[in-house]
């Protein structure tokens, strides 16, 4: 049985190997989209019946003798051991978010292959390893959050720069949502009234869970998602409407006030009404959805449109500007690895983990699961022709205003496309058009939809799975947007507390209106910039969001070292050594591009000194809008140099915390909880 | 298949908070009524949503 068992991994190991040797020699054909399936599934199993497991038994000594803080501090609320298939989905639902569907697709722009790779190494060796050993510190530790861990194991300062980075990224990540919500339902009728249809949706969910059948949350969230797919059935009517389809009928800008508006109303009004409902509805959503891509790509296994590298290796591509490296680290965050994955590791989870060992699939195996989510999104995306890919994503500050200009200079590139093709193909999905919907959910959309209307209905039914997949997308960003705004607040309110008492109170309604206005005023300001900015926002955007996120997960990575290296020394310390300086090279020398770079289409520093001398030139003129696009490159430029510092800070006092440790004068003291003898019975889960 | 499907459904509902709310009721001896889910339901989703959603 034993030597069946060795048989087994070795043919799964070597399935892996096949496959990414196929994906990254195979040239001059299209591939097919099992190859990439094949190469991830089998390197993920690989990775956790090895990799994990070498972790979970000789790093972590894991022991299921020792009570974990569910059965120790049981209380029936936060505390309360469950079963752990249970804790897994759980613990997947609330790291899947919108980051890894966009950034693989905005990452596609290079070929598939630098992203589906790093998707694959990055979570394996990375991002798993990050979600797993945080979690398991926390375990250890009473269900601690990552600040207080930072604080605990390497010092105040790191507690407090944490905190702060936290509230900064909150503020980039709502922008760049927001700007992906914006980008997906301008000039969309359809689209629009779905989602306008999805608040009124939620406010009845929110009454009927709360007078009308309290708790039955099931029930509702089937009958609010009914309301929802019947949304998508009117917003078709509503968008052939001559009289309907112009309301609905948004500019960006009009759009972007829209989420404001709502972001401040959905932070002030109270949580049962608006956002928790959704919150239920969008989660099933999402599980099913990811479920049902899986089931799609597997049953129509679609050939890859997209080569494997593109010519915007060289940093020249039209969706983001920078070359494969550093850029394709920072543009794949969640599906590789996510510094807000840290939070979630020690935030619930760790309060749910019945047994030690069950913090492996859980910690580790979650997170594989949510790479593999980044894997069908680079799928959905290199299905589409390349021209059309590009012509969707490119900025029409980049490719030209009109459709026969961007046609023009797709095809240039050497990914042909025309005006006849993109109209046949805006017709079928019923938008007015597709060219440059920047922000990765509508070519997301257009990709997911292909797959779905393949596996049944063909053409007639691509407009229906298309809306769907912009419902779906547009659903949990805006969940993630209130929820964001509303823990924004409470982090705002809780640092001002502190100066002016009165404030940190969260019942106070003035403070709750002034610190609710000025987190959405926060990323508002960034979102009306991303959507003013001719060149799509996303270009600035998303970079940003990618290095504040991969600094997080840096900081994540030191308190994990910092662990590690108090538990057995310098022996294993490379486990999440070696992924942190990965993480903290990428990432540093994308910021420091992102701010000096000569290239104004990379650096921000160069972009804000082009427009001065066009001004002073008369190429542009010297209007309110100019010196606000001036004063916005800096700005972003000076957020960028922030996050380097606050890092920069914790990094600087992780090493002094590590040299004090290897040369043996430094505190060496594991911060756990004593041990416990588990008396938990396998029947109780 | 049983055991499949009673994780699924075990899965639904801790993500729609009742089972939650079934402990919340064995652990303080209560019986379910509207007002005590509206109290359950305050105090769950306050802490929920205190804590960073993933991106």
């Amino acid at each position: 049985m034993k030597i069946l068992g060795y048989f087994i991994w070795a043919a799964v190991a070597c399935a892996a190997g096949i496959g990414l040797g196929g994906i990254a020699l195979i040239r001059g054909e299209h591939i097919n989209s099992l190859w990439l399936v094949v190469a991830a599934a089998c390197s993920y199993a690989t990775a956790f019946r090895f990799y994990g497991k070498f972790i979970s038994a000789r790093v972590m000594a894991l022991n299921d003798k020792r009570a974990t803080p569910a059965e120790r501090l049981r209380n029936g609320h936060d505390f309360e051991p469950t079963n752990k298939w249970i804790v897994f989905g759980h613990h997947f639902a609330a790291i899947a978010g919108p980051g890894p569907l966009v950034g693989p697709v905005l990452a596609a722009q290079f070929g598939y292959l630098p992203g589906t790779l790093w998707i694959i190494i990055g979570a394996c060796l990375g991002g798993a390893v990050q979600d797993f050993v945080i979690l398991f510190a926390s375990m250890r530790r009473d269900g601690k959050s990552l600040g207080q861990m930072a604080r605990e194991e390497i010092g105040r300062v790191g507690g407090f720069v944490a905190l702060v980075t936290v509230l900064l990224i909150m503020v980039i990540l709502l922008a760049v949502v927001g700007l992906v919500v914006v980008n997906a339902l301008k000039g969309s009728p359809w689209g629009t009234f779905t989602i306008a249809a999805t608040m009124p949706i939620a406010i009845f969910m929110g009454l009927y869970l709360r007078y009308w059948r309290p708790g039955k949350v099931l029930e509702c969230s089937a009958l609010g998602f009914v309301l929802v797919m019947g949304s998508i059935f009117a917003g078709q009517w509503v968008g052939e409407s001559a009289t309907l389809a112009p309301v609905f009928t948004l500019t960006a800008m009009t759009l972007a006030i829209s989420i404001i508006l709502y972001g401040f109303l959905a932070s002030a009004l109270p949580v049962w009404l608006l956002l928790a409902p959704r919150d239920y509805l969008s989660t099933f959503v999402k599980l099913g959805v990811v479920m049902m891509l899986a089931v799609g790509i597997l049953f129509v296994r679609p050939e890859l449109q997209l080569p494997a590298f593109t010519r915007f290796t060289d940093g020249t591509g039209p969706i983001f500007a920078g070359k494969v490296f550093p850029f394709c680290f920072i543009t794949i965050a969640c599906g590789a690895i996510s510094g807000f994955h840290s939070l979630i590791s020690s935030g619930t989870t760790p309060k749910m983990i019945a047994k030690e060992w069950h913090a492996w699939p859980v910690g580790y195996g979650s997170m594989l699961l949510e790479s593999f989510v980044a894997i069908m999104a680079m799928i959905a995306a290199c299905v589409l022709q390349p021209g059309v890919y590009f012509a969707v994503n490119s900025p029409a500050g980049v490719v030209g205003i009109t459709p026969a200009a961007a046609v023009a200079t797709i095809s240039a590139w050497g990914f042909p496309v025309t005006v006849a093709d993109m109209s046949a193909l805006a017709k079928d999905v019923g938008e007015q058009t597709l060219f440059s919907r920047t922000g990765g959910a509508p070519s997301l959309a257009l990709g997911m939809a292909h797959i779905f209307a393949s596996s049944g209905g063909g053409r007639a039914v691509i407009g229906f799975w298309y809306h769907f997949a912009i419902m779906f997308e547009a659903l949990f960003i805006l969940t993630i947007i209130d929820a964001g705004t509303r823990v924004g607040r409470f982090m705002l309110q809780d640092l001002l507390g502190h100066i002016v008492p009165p404030l940190g109170r969260t019942s106070w309604m003035p403070g709750v209106i002034a610190s609710s206005a000025a987190v959405v005023g926060a990323w508002g300001y960034f979102l009306v910039q991303g959507v003013r900015d001719p060149l799509g926002g996303i270009n600035s955007l998303w970079p940003l969001f990618g290095i504040s996120n991969q600094l997080l997960a840096s900081i994540a990575l030191c308190v994990a070292t910092t662990i590690l290296l108090k538990m057995h020394g310098a022996k294993y310390m490379w486990i999440t050594c070696v992924p942190m300086v990965w993480l903290v090279s990428a990432t540093f020398t994308a910021a420091w591009q992102k701010i000096f770079s000569p290239i104004p289409a990379i650096g921000f520093l160069a972009q804000a000194d082009k427009l001065e001398a066009a001004v002073r030139a008369g190429a542009a003129a010297n209007t309110a809008a100019t010196q606000t696009l001036i004063f916005n490159a800096r700005l972003d430029a000076a957020i960028c140099g922030l996050f380097m510092v606050l890092v920069a800070v914790i990094l600087a006092d992780s090493v002094r915390v590590w040299a004090g440790i290897l040369v043996g004068s430094g505190d060496r003291q594991v911060h756990e909880a004593p041990f416990v003898t588990s008396r938990l019975q396998a029947e109780e889960l | 298949m049983r055991q499949f499907f009673r994780i699924v459904m075990g899965l639904l509902r801790e993500l729609a908070d009742e089972n939650a709310y079934a402990r919340h009721l064995a652990v303080h001896g209560r019986v379910h009524s509207g007002e005590e889910w509206r109290r359950f339901s305050e105090e769950r989703l306050r802490a929920k949503y205190a804590r960073a959603k993933c991106c």
